[in-house]
C-alpha cells in the first residue's frame, strides 16, 4: 500500500505536464530570481531539483551549474522537462524518477539542492528533508521555496481545505516554524527567510490542474462563506482568486 | 565510465555514476542491453525508461539472488 499516496500525485500531475511546463507561475516569480542570484553566485558543480515538477527550478540550476538533476515522481512530467532542456540546449541537466523520501543518490552527492512547490506533496515532509540533508555535502546549500500557512488555525484550516479540494494529492502547507523546526533538526541551519505573496488565478489555477467543476463549485462556496479575517487575507476576490502565500528559506547543511 | 556518444533513450553516464540503490544505497551495476540498474544489494532491476532511470522500488524487476 505504500505507494498509494504516491500514485495519486502521479495520477493527478502526469497527465498535466505541459500545462505545468507553461505555466506562468511556476515559469517566472519573485522567488526564481532571488533563487536565480543565489545559485548565480554559488556556481555549483553539481545541483538538485527534487519534485521539478514542469522543470523551471532544473532550468534555472542548468544555467548556472556544472550538472543538474531534475528529480520528480511522475515520468511524465520527467519527459517533457528533458525535451524542453533539449530545446532549450541545456545538455547538463539529466532526469531521474523518485520519491523525495528514497532519493538513489549517496551521501553529499551535491553541492545545492532547491525544491520548489513540492514538500506540500511529500508524504513524509520530515523524511524528504532529511533525505534532502543526506544527499547534499556538508557545507553545501539549499533553497526550500513552498506555498505556506502563516500558522494561525483559521486560515490554515481554510488553506488546506482549498488546497485538497482542487488537489486530492495535496498533503499540507506547512508554517515557516514547522519548516525551521523541522529544518534545524534534520542538520540545517537556515540562513535567510523571505516571504511573497502570489496571486492564483482562479479560472487558471482550476484548468492547470484539470480539477473538476464540483471542486471550483466547493472552493466557492468556502469562500463565500468565510469570515472576513480569512477573506482579507487571502485577498479573495469576486472570481475566486486570491492571494497565496510563498516563502523561501536558504539554509546551509552543516 | 567512459564518455560515449549517447542513443536516444540511453540513460545519461554521467547521471549513473551518482544513482544509488534508494532502498540499500549501494551502488548500481548498468545493464546497457536490459536497460536497467541492478542492485545486488536489494535483489531489484530499476529500469531504465526513455533515459529515465525510474528509481522506485515498486516499479523495480526481483531478480534471483
Amino acid at each position: 500500500m505504500e505507494r498509494v499516496h504516491e500514485n495519486l500525485v502521479d495520477a493527478t500531475f502526469g497527465p498535466r505536464a505541459k500545462a505545468y511546463v507553461d505555466s506562468a507561475v511556476h515559469s517566472k516569480g519573485a522567488d526564481l530570481e532571488a533563487l536565480e542570484a543565489i545559485v548565480g553566485e554559488l556556481k555549483p558543480a553539481r545541483a538538485i531539483d527534487v519534485g521539478c515538477g514542469g522543470g523551471h527550478v532544473s532550468y534555472l540550476l542548468a544555467r548556472h551549474a556544472g550538472r543538474v538533476t531534475a528529480a520528480d515522481l511522475s515520468s511524465e512530467m520527467l519527459a517533457a522537462v528533458a525535451a524542453a532542456a533539449k530545446e532549450r540546449g541545456l545538455a547538463n541537466l539529466e532526469t531521474a524518477q523518485t520519491t523525495a523520501e528514497r532519493l538513489p543518490f549517496e551521501d553529499g552527492t551535491f553541492d545545492f539542492l532547491a525544491t520548489r512547490y513540492s514538500a506540500h506533496h511529500w508524504r513524509d515532509f520530515e523524511g524528504g528533508i532529511r533525505q534532502a540533508r543526506r544527499v547534499l555535502k556538508t557545507g553545501g546549500r539549499a533553497a526550500f521555496i513552498d506555498a505556506y500557512s502563516t500558522g494561525v488555525p483559521l486560515l490554515d484550516t481554510h488553506l488546506q481545505a482549498v488546497e485538497i479540494i482542487r488537489d486530492p494529492s495535496h498533503v499540507r502547507d506547512y508554517s515557516a516554524a514547522e519548516w525551521m523546526a523541522t529544518l534545524a533538526r534534520s542538520g540545517f541551519q537556515a540562513i535567510d527567510y523571505r516571504t511573497w505573496r502570489v496571486r492564483m488565478d482562479f479560472p487558471v489555477w482550476m484548468a492547470r490542474l484539470g480539477a473538476p467543476e464540483s471542486a471550483g463549485i466547493s472552493i466557492r462556496a468556502l469562500q463565500a462563506t468565510a469570515p472576513a479575517e480569512t477573506r482579507e487575507h487571502f485577498s479573495i476576490e469576486p472570481d475566486g482568486s486570491f492571494m497565496l502565500d510563498v516563502m523561501m528559506i536558504q539554509a546551509q547543511a552543516v | 565510465m567512459t564518455e560515449v556518444p549517447r542513443p536516444a533513450g540511453q540513460a545519461d553516464p554521467k547521471l549513473l555514476e551518482i544513482l544509488v540503490c534508494p532502498l540499500t544505497k549501494t551502488t548500481l551495476e548498468y545493464d546497457a542491453a536490459r536497460q536497467e540498474l541492478v542492485s545486488r544489494a536489494a535483489k531489484l532491476a530499476y529500469p531504465i525508461r526513455d533515459g529515465i532511470p525510474i528509481m522506485l522500488p515498486d516499479e523495480a524487476r526481483v531478480i534471483e539472488g
